[in-house]
């Protein structure tokens, strides 16, 4: 057993290398062979005010006179060793700039991913255990929350509570107001597929036997959720975590951008418009590993956690 | 994005034991009304408003919605009922483009995986791991700077970001029917791997993928929308609905010019992922 999972550890942790190492490759072949403006024409668009020798530096650097093969091999050389190059904007390292954008992004993320669980819950809590009509209303949350775009959500918010009932202003960006505002619009679309899975494992979860017995020995429903349904009810959940992460990274570019914050979205938005390679090919990479770790780290976990998971189908498949 | 859940196997595990229901419920026939409303609004947009899209009067502009104009005016004075109803052609075909570029893309791949088995299937699912491990909205984002603000650039983001789902989704439909007794038995009597994938494979696994697509084609018009409302679908006089919600949110007086096609976003996507879910319980 214990070398079983020495081996499902290993292969696991050689698979996550390969995808992140593949992730980069991919960006870096979409950023640099797709149509479309090369770096070379655009860094010699006027409106960047480059000088001549700037740009001999910039093409040197980067390789850009040489085959796209060498270009990658020099770039990925340098990610390995730790260097993300400097930005096409601002000539600050790419490094900089993301450590900068940083911690303003993982206040968001983290709040939205809290208040996502709370939703989450509740709407499963609700649905599943409020008498019919408001139980079946809940069911249809989920859905509601998955139709409605994030830049709607926003910018309702705003209208309401910044314009209307001044409970925060949009110019003050990072109070703490502001980033409860916009960690409701990141969390409202993530809690969808949460509540989704919660629902559908505490109706499985409660017609299992054990809850049967449970409530025949006169356990009241309450708890029997706290005690033997909410765990196996979360497990599935778990599974979800580095999809969510992706979403969360995905949205705050809209959320950020919307709320006017500073951040790893606004970065993104920003490198975009001002085709700021290094910086898109450094934050898409990034967030391919953190996905990447996270999806690693809940898979490693997940038959030590739940002990019904097989490691050899989980090895083989 | 979030589509990936009607693939996880916790959810279809429980699918089988639904029961069919007799019938379409209202909220569905509803639903399809909505879309049917979507296609003429695409097809035949000078058929449902005597406004043009693109010239206005700048005497009336940012009116309130009124008999005359649905959805009031915006500030060049031009109807933005009209503007919504002509971008919807756009809005809405390319996120069928999307889908269709998931479906045709990750279907082949997801066969080739599960006919091809070994390396193949190792090959290919490094390669739709990679495709997940970059966040769909980043990865959209990134391709349609690459090649260029366009709303058919968007398109094509949005579908290849897609692709990694409707893969995995076909891998594990084939190696659930490839395994059942009636693909073996069509073997024993001399069938060919076409023979399976024609008569056994393809129509049994249509319906879960089906489902997908439709949910898929939901998910597109939103990430559409967004892309257009970042500005990285076609520049105005066009009027996607994303753009028109962009360009909206810099008038805070006239609020209808960013509640009234953000409401068509979310009703459309409303109707299409409510019959997503009637797709997925009935038979």
């Amino acid at each position: 057993m214990k070398n079983q999972y020495q081996r499902f550890v290993l292969t696991r942790a050689g698979q996550a290398v390969v995808v992140v190492l593949l992730a980069y490759v991919l960006t870096f072949l979409v950023i640099s062979v797709l149509p479309g403006d090369s770096i070379t024409n655009s860094l010699r668009d006027p409106q960047r005010g480059l000088s001549e020798e700037e740009i001999q530096r910039i093409v040197a650097f980067y390789g850009l006179d040489k085959p796209v093969v060498v270009q990658l091999v020099l770039s990925l050389g340098r990610f390995l060793s730790g260097d993300l190059g400097f930005s096409l904007q601002s000539n600050l390292p790419v490094a900089q700039l993301i450590g900068d954008a940083l911690p303003s992004t993982l206040a968001l993320a983290s709040s939205a991913l809290a208040l996502a669980v709370i939703f989450a819950v509740a709407i499963a809590y609700g649905a599943h255990y409020l008498p019919g009509k408001w139980a079946s209303l809940l069911r249809s949350v989920p859905s509601l929350f998955l139709s409605v775009p994030n830049f709607v959500i926003g910018l309702v918010l705003i209208e309401l509570f910044a314009f209307r009932l001044h409970a925060f202003t949009t110019i003050d960006t990072n109070s703490a107001a502001a980033t409860v505002f916009a960690a409701v619009t990141l969390a409202i679309p993530v809690s969808a597929p949460l509540a989704e899975v919660f629902i559908a494992s505490l109706d499985h979860e409660s017609r299992q036997e054990y809850a049967v017995v449970a409530r025949s020995r006169g356990l009241s429903e309450a708890r029997l959720f706290v005690q033997h349904l909410a765990k196996p009810s979360a497990l599935p959940a778990v599974a979800m975590v580095a999809l969510i992460v992706g979403e969360l990274l995905g949205g705050a570019v809209i959320t950020e951008t919307i709320f006017g914050r500073d951040g790893i979205g606004t970065l993104v938005q920003k490198a975009v418009t001002g085709e700021d390679q290094p910086v898109l090919q450094a934050v898409v990479s990034l967030s391919a590993i953190v996905f990447v770790a996270v999806n690693l780290v809940a898979d490693l976990a997940s038959p030590l956690v739940d002990p019904r998971i097989e490691l050899r189908e989980v090895v083989d498949a | 994005m979030t589509s990936t859940l009607a693939i996880t196997p916790f959810r279809r595990a429980g699918a089988g034991a639904r029961r069919t229901t007799v019938g379409i419920p209202p909220t569905v026939v509803l639903s399809f009304l909505v879309v049917l409303v979507m296609v003429l609004w695409s097809l035949l947009p000078g058929m449902f408003t005597s406004f043009s899209p693109v010239e206005g009067a700048t005497a009336g502009k940012l009116e309130a919605p009124s008999s005359a104009h649905w959805f009031g005016t915006d500030y060049l004075g031009r109807d933005l009922y009209s503007r919504v109803v002509f971008g919807t052609a756009s809005s809405v075909s390319s996120a069928l483009v999307a889908v269709l570029i998931g479906l045709v893309v990750g279907s082949a791949i997801g066969l080739a995986s599960g006919f091809g088995g070994g390396w193949v299937d190792a090959v290919l699912g490094r390669f739709v791991d990679v495709l997940l491990a970059i966040p769909g909205f980043l990865l959209a984002v990134v391709i349609v700077s690459s090649l260029g603000f366009q709303t058919i650039n968007a398109a094509i983001a949005t579908g290849v970001s897609a692709v990694a789902v409707f893969a995995r989704l076909m891998r594990a439909e084939v190696l659930r029917i490839r395994g059942a007794a009636f693909v073996e038995a069509s073997y024993l009597e001399g069938g060919t791997l076409l023979h399976a994938l024609l008569k056994h494979i393809l129509p049994n696994a249509y319906r879960p993928v089906l489902v997908l697509a439709v949910l898929q084609f939901g998910t597109s018009i939103l990430v559409i929308a967004s892309l257009a409302f970042l500005g990285y679908g076609d520049p105005p006089p066009a009027s996607d609905w994303g753009l028109l919600v962009a360009s909206g949110k810099t008038y805070p007086t006239a609020p209808w010019l960013v509640y009234a096609p953000a409401l068509v976003i979310v009703i459309t996507v409303l109707a299409v992922n409510r019959i997503s879910r009637w797709l997925r319980k009935v038979k």
